[in-house]
């Protein structure tokens, strides 16, 4: 289910893209429909600069400099208008966004930001703005930040359970489909109600629990790899 | 990592970063090329024939528009013959004539003798079109690594690769 692929947790950029990768899997199995109009917009831009310029490389290669001044003129016009559409794209439209979806009910539409890890704090910042599917108009906007430590273990394997309890715990959408998720949030938050995030109070998880989960996650064989202190499997 | 292959989406979207870089350099050079009107507007001096004035390395920025002006004597000029792909960096010394027909003769500052040695079989001057364009400015030693990369091409297919495999494995 989760990535039994290991990264190193020194690696910042890793542990955001990992974690941003879990999320599609876990809002997906709820039942979300996810919107790829983002990415795909932004890939239809991509390689239609792409597809001018090799184009343009083709006819310089094919006939020379000289007799292609014009088409190569129009061509390095054409890719830059093609270029500042994406960057406008990726900056103004795109934002940074990693899931955009609507809820099972279809009532509700999510858009999930993670922001770029600045820095030396190992902190996932993610902000979740959920808006009528109808009629567009945005209901909460809630900021989640988390130490990475709370779904990574000390190897650097990704724990989806506690991840998917911060997600169910703080966005209402998100609690609404995975009840059960919601509820183990609300028993470990005793007392932090709502949409503050208390630092201190990590996910409820310990190291130990983490790799004790990972190890019920993982293949029989695997956690029997773990037990023989990280010797290689053999083949 | 590699893992994101498993993403139709993301394995197209860590492609198209690639090729945008690669697009990106070729479409400003080839920008840079229409509005210098030069096929190549920016060169590196592979000779010590200009010493003083330029040395083996220096990178040479070209224009090739007579707005204001045509190429006039004691103008360095870079040209290429036919049959001869590497273009020469050279100074115009005399001058017959006016317009795109003028004949020009060029010579080295660091050269004994003009250039009619260098020129194409029976071609005795330089006219208009051969010239690539007037060096309008430079950077000195900069082009000294291409310099390196083309005398030992093991250092190209070295950089290829870890720029290669640093894109691979980069996702930021």
């Amino acid at each position: 289910m989760s990535q039994q692929e290991k990264i190193s947790v020194y690696n910042l950029a890793d542990l955001k893209n990992t974690t941003d990768d879990a999320i599609p899997n876990y809002l997906n199995s709820l039942g979300f429909t996810q919107s790829h109009t983002l990415s795909d917009v932004r890939l239809g831009l991509g390689y239609l600069a792409l597809l001018t310029a090799a184009a343009c490389f083709a006819w310089d290669y094919q006939l020379g400099f000289e007799a292609t001044k014009l088409p190569t003129a129009a061509a390095v016009a054409l890719y830059a208008v093609l270029n500042t559409a994406l960057t406008v794209w990726i900056f103004f439209v795109e934002r940074g966004a990693v899931y955009v979806g609507t809820s099972p009910d279809g009532r509700a539409r999510v858009r999930l930001t993670s922001a770029s890890v600045r820095g030396a704090v190992p902190e996932y910042r993610l902000t979740a703005e959920v808006s009528d599917a109808a009629t567009g108009r945005v209901r909460e906007t809630v900021e989640v930040r988390r130490g990475f430590n709370a779904w990574f273990d000390a190897a650097g394997r990704f724990v989806a359970a506690p991840f998917q309890v911060v997600l169910a715990g703080q966005v209402g959408v998100i609690g609404q489909a995975d009840p059960k998720r919601r509820e183990a949030a609300a028993a470990e938050g005793k007392g932090t109600t709502g949409r503050v995030v208390d630092e201190s109070v990590s996910a409820g998880y310990t190291p130990e629990m983490l790799a004790a989960l990972q190890g019920a996650e993982a293949t029989g064989a695997e956690a029997e790899a773990g037990k023989k202190g990280g010797k290689r499997r053999k083949a | 990592m590699l893992s994101s292959l498993g993403n139709p989406r993301q394995a197209a979207a860590q492609l198209l970063n690639f090729g945008l870089i690669i697009s990106t350099a070729f479409m400003m050079w080839k920008g840079l090329s229409i509005f210098t009107d030069s096929s190549s507007p920016i060169v590196v001096v592979l000779s010590g024939s200009m010493e003083p004035a330029m040395q083996r390395g220096d990178l040479l920025v070209l224009w090739n528009r007579n707005i204001w002006a045509e190429t006039a004597v004691g103008d360095i000029v870079v040209y290429s013959v036919k049959g001869k792909d590497i273009p020469i960096v050279h100074r115009v010394v005399r001058k017959f004539g006016v317009g795109p027909k003028a004949k020009l003769l060029t010579k080295g500052d660091n050269n004994h003798s003009d250039d009619t040695e260098l020129y194409a079989k029976g071609q005795d001057f330089l006219e208009r079109e051969n010239i690539l364009g007037t060096v309008v400015g430079y950077v000195p030693f900069v082009g000294y690594v291409t310099i390196m990369l083309s005398e030992h091409p093991w250092m190209k297919t070295a950089m290829l690769g870890i720029m290669g495999l640093v894109v691979m494995l980069q996702r930021e």
